[in-house]
């Protein structure tokens, strides 16, 4: 536990003290290995459209704000990153999937803010900073709603309770890492409009694939070169699919200079999905505030 | 002068964690609860809610009247071992609590104990030294 909070203490000295390129320069004479570990250090990003579906897709219009926003809010097309290109559902699993995609953008856990899970926030359109020591545990910082996770370098172990981001448990393999994450289970979720879903899942894109709180992750980082990760995610969940699946894709260094994760804290962005109603219920037009006065 | 810059941003990083712990606090025991209004609660369990920044005890009284009791963080709680299992629904328990002061059947707890007497800390440090106070008046 003290070793966790180090971990964070050194996190947010890191996100306080990124000046730059100073940085910057200083991450590019990182050491390639730690320990005779490949050195996992920086800051990477997907660069596909997985977040939006994972599976082959055709461009499209936005599903829920075509009117407002046109193209700048439409789905971009992608190949997929599922290996085989279609994720096995049992076909009692695709009730709740339909149920998904009736609410897309609205039940949407990325809409509210909340924790995105693994494996979304890896490839969630936002980039993330490895934070790897010599023989410790290894933390990754996510830009999107300053999520985070500890990968405790042990054997696995069933988490005491569920969480949305779960609980990892990392080893290596040859120049392999490899994180089992267990027990991501939402619980209650508060939905917009007052809806309360009493057993909520985690959602895996915005086209509303999920996996459940029993479900397996096992991922996979392979460094290619030194700005290049090859990273992979078997998801395995009984309840679910019809056998373990795989996403793989590339993660991508952020070489700039003066990269470095900004803050995405998105709560305040949800509040008028979560709680607009309320606000139309109580608030009367505000006098004097029509620029036509 | 990196050192230096470390040091204060060190510093920095734990002003910032201890800043975050009052706000993920949310309240003070005083502004909500009212510690002139303990309440005893006996019944059973009806759900426990794991949220930040306090975890709640619903629990049904015998009068049918359903209690939220907050106690302290899931954190704390997993610290101190508890885990899903730790308070199923259907749970007899006993709880010496403080009253919400809006009048609402919200209350706050230290600690929750069973018929047969064994008790378990709810890692809720304000609401214990609370509670410590009010036995030490009750002793004088």
């Amino acid at each position: 536990m003290k070793r966790l909070s180090i971990l964070a203490a050194t996190a947010a000295a890191l996100m306080v003290t990124v000046s730059g390129p100073a940085f910057a320069q200083a991450a590019a004479q990182q050491p390639a290995t730690i320990d005779g570990k490949p050195n996992l250090n920086g800051i990477w990003q997907a660069m596909n459209t997985a977040n939006w579906n994972l599976e082959p897709h055709a461009a499209g219009p936005n599903p829920v704000a075509d009117r407002q926003v046109g193209a700048t809010g439409a789905i971009p097309p992608g190949l997929g990153v599922v290996e085989g290109g279609e994720i096995p559902y049992k076909p009692e699993a695709r009730e709740r999937l339909a149920q998904n995609r009736q609410h897309l953008i609205n039940y949407d856990p990325e809409a509210a803010c909340y924790l995105p899970g693994i494996p979304r926030a890896t490839y969630l359109p936002y980039p993330f900073q490895i934070v790897q020591g010599g023989n410790d545990d290894i933390l990754m910082v996510y830009e999107y709603a300053n999520a985070n996770r500890v990968i405790e370098m042990r054997a696995v172990e069933p988490p005491p309770i569920d969480t949305w981001m779960g609980t990892s448990y990392g080893k290596w393999e040859g120049n392999t890492l490899v994180v089992e994450t267990l027990s991501q289970g939402p619980g209650e979720v508060k939905l917009p409009g007052g809806v309360m879903e009493p057993n909520g899942v985690t959602w895996l894109d915005r086209a509303g694939n999920y996996l459940s709180p029993t479900a397996n992750v096992t991922e996979r980082f392979t460094k290619i070169d030194n700005d290049h990760i090859q990273y992979s995610a078997t998801i395995e969940d009984p309840e679910v699919y019809t056998k373990p699946w795989t996403i793989s894709m590339v993660l991508y260094r952020h070489v700039e200079p003066n990269a470095q994760l900004l803050e995405f804290r998105c709560v305040p962005f949800s509040e008028q999905l979560l709680y607009g109603d309320l606000l139309e219920e109580n608030a009367s037009p505000a006098e004097g505030s029509s620029p036509s006065k | 002068m990196h050192m230096k810059k470390w040091t204060a941003a060190a510093i920095g990083a734990v002003l910032a964690v201890s800043a975050a712990g009052s706000a993920v606090a949310h309240h003070s025991f005083a502004t909500e609860f009212d510690r002139n209004k303990p309440i005893r609660l006996e019944g059973k369990v009806v759900k426990f809610e794991w949220v930040n920044p306090h975890s709640w005890i619903h629990l049904r009284t015998a009068d049918g009247t359903v209690w939220r009791v907050e106690g302290g963080a899931p954190s704390a709680l997993l610290r101190r071992g508890w885990n899903r299992n730790s308070l199923p629904a259907g749970t007899d328990i006993i709880v010496d609590a403080f009253r919400a002061r809006d009048g609402d059947t919200r209350a706050s707890a230290a600690e929750i104990r069973f018929p047969n007497g064994r008790e378990l800390s709810l890692g809720n440090p304000t609401t214990e030294a609370v509670q410590a106070a009010a036995r030490r008046g009750a002793s004088q």
